[in-house]
């Protein structure tokens, strides 16, 4: 009885514990966008311009036969530039990096930049910085960030030769997040 | 019946402090939403329509998506570059032609189920419907089964006449 007793105290009391810590740790989350609905499928399909040469137009097809980075960045972006000294050092090392290059403003009437004005910041940058990247594809009206399902810069993805999407990352890319999350299937890609 | 009016009237101020507090917030809650939509106007005044009905559907889809980057707002209400990006495709698809599935598929592809503000109900979300009407069905059987056997008790007449049988033989 006594037992009883004390099991009808201490249940409801452990359930209350339980559900109060739940919900409180809740309040400290954030609830930011993480799945990744790229993954595991193939780049979609586009045609677009190298920043430096645009008569040069870079297709899907141009990606393929072995395994890269391909780097959503832009000189404007504070976290880039972090980043830009570590994807340099991924070059020397031998791995392939592709940028996607986006703008922030995209309306000529606030500020846009002209093209050789784009082209000025992004040699300065990278002379400054590094420049891991074997050539720039340029996504003028950033829809193909949205195919990605980009949600901003820098975010890099890791796609295999078949052009196959391995690895989706938000933010920058440093030597952890190498380590952890790009070496290892990076290391089944060759 | 009478002990039923009885225990309404003694909960009779806190029914009407809870009415007074629900009237607030519904309230407070609709001219936040008039406020919403007056902002989501200044959003409509970059972009031209050809007729309102497609105005109106940019409006509701620009409401209901939600901007990935940022902490619950949906991209009517953001001025990040992602809101501003979804907010020009949902109007290039609109001005297509396209319906309002059509477009919440569209970003449902690129960024998931998160993107939209209406979860879709399936075999995990539906625990999120059973669970709370589980646990009324229980409270539910739960005080039916406490007032029969209190009721119990206040009837059993054989007990009574042996306590009384008792005290008489008491004194």
């Amino acid at each position: 009885m006594l037992n009883n007793k004390r099991l009808l105290f201490i249940l409801p009391l452990t359930a209350f514990l339980l559900l109060s810590s739940f919900l409180l740790s809740g309040l400290f989350s954030e609830p930011r966008y993480e799945v990744s609905t790229t993954v595991d499928k193939p780049l979609p399909p586009f045609a677009l311009p190298d920043v430096m040469e645009p008569n040069k137009i870079i297709t899907q097809n141009d990606l393929l036969g072995e395994p890269l980075l391909l780097n959503v960045w832009g000189t404007w972006c504070v976290t880039c530039a972090i980043e830009l000294p570590y994807l340099t050092s991924l070059r020397v090392d031998g791995i392939k990096i592709v940028g996607l290059y986006i703008e922030q403003d995209l309306d000529p009437d606030f500020g846009a930049k002209g093209l050789t004005e784009i082209q000025q910041d992004i040699f300065t940058t990278l002379s400054r910085l590094g420049n891991p990247y074997s050539f720039n594809i340029f996504d003028q009206q950033r829809d193909y960030s949205l195919d990605l399902g980009v949600t901003g810069a820098p975010e890099t993805f890791l796609v295999d030769a078949q052009g196959i999407v391995r690895v989706h990352h938000v933010g920058d890319l440093n030597e952890m997040v190498w380590k952890n999350k790009f070496e290892p299937i990076y290391a089944t890609l060759n | 019946m009478q002990r039923l009016i009885r225990i309404y009237m003694k909960a009779l101020p806190t029914l009407i402090a809870s009415g007074l507090l629900f009237a607030i917030s519904v309230s407070i809650a609709a001219q936040e939403a008039v406020n919403q939509d007056n902002e989501s106007d200044v959003a409509t005044e970059k972009y031209e329509f050809e007729s309102n009905a497609q105005r109106a559907l940019f409006l509701e889809l620009s409401q209901e998506l939600r901007c990935p980057k940022c902490q619950n707002q949906n991209i009517a209400d953001s001025n990040a570059m992602i809101a501003e990006d979804m907010k020009r495709k949902v109007h290039q698809l609109v001005q297509q032609g396209s319906d309002k599935n059509q477009v919440i598929n569209f970003m449902k592809q690129r960024y998931g189920e998160f993107v939209h503000y209406k979860p879709p109900v399936n075999q995990i979300t539906i625990w999120l419907y059973l669970i709370p009407a589980f646990f009324i069905l229980l409270a539910a059987v739960v005080i039916a089964s406490k007032k029969k056997t209190t009721l119990n008790k206040e009837i059993d007449e054989e007990t009574l006449k042996r306590a009384e049988q008792a005290l008489k033989d008491n004194e």
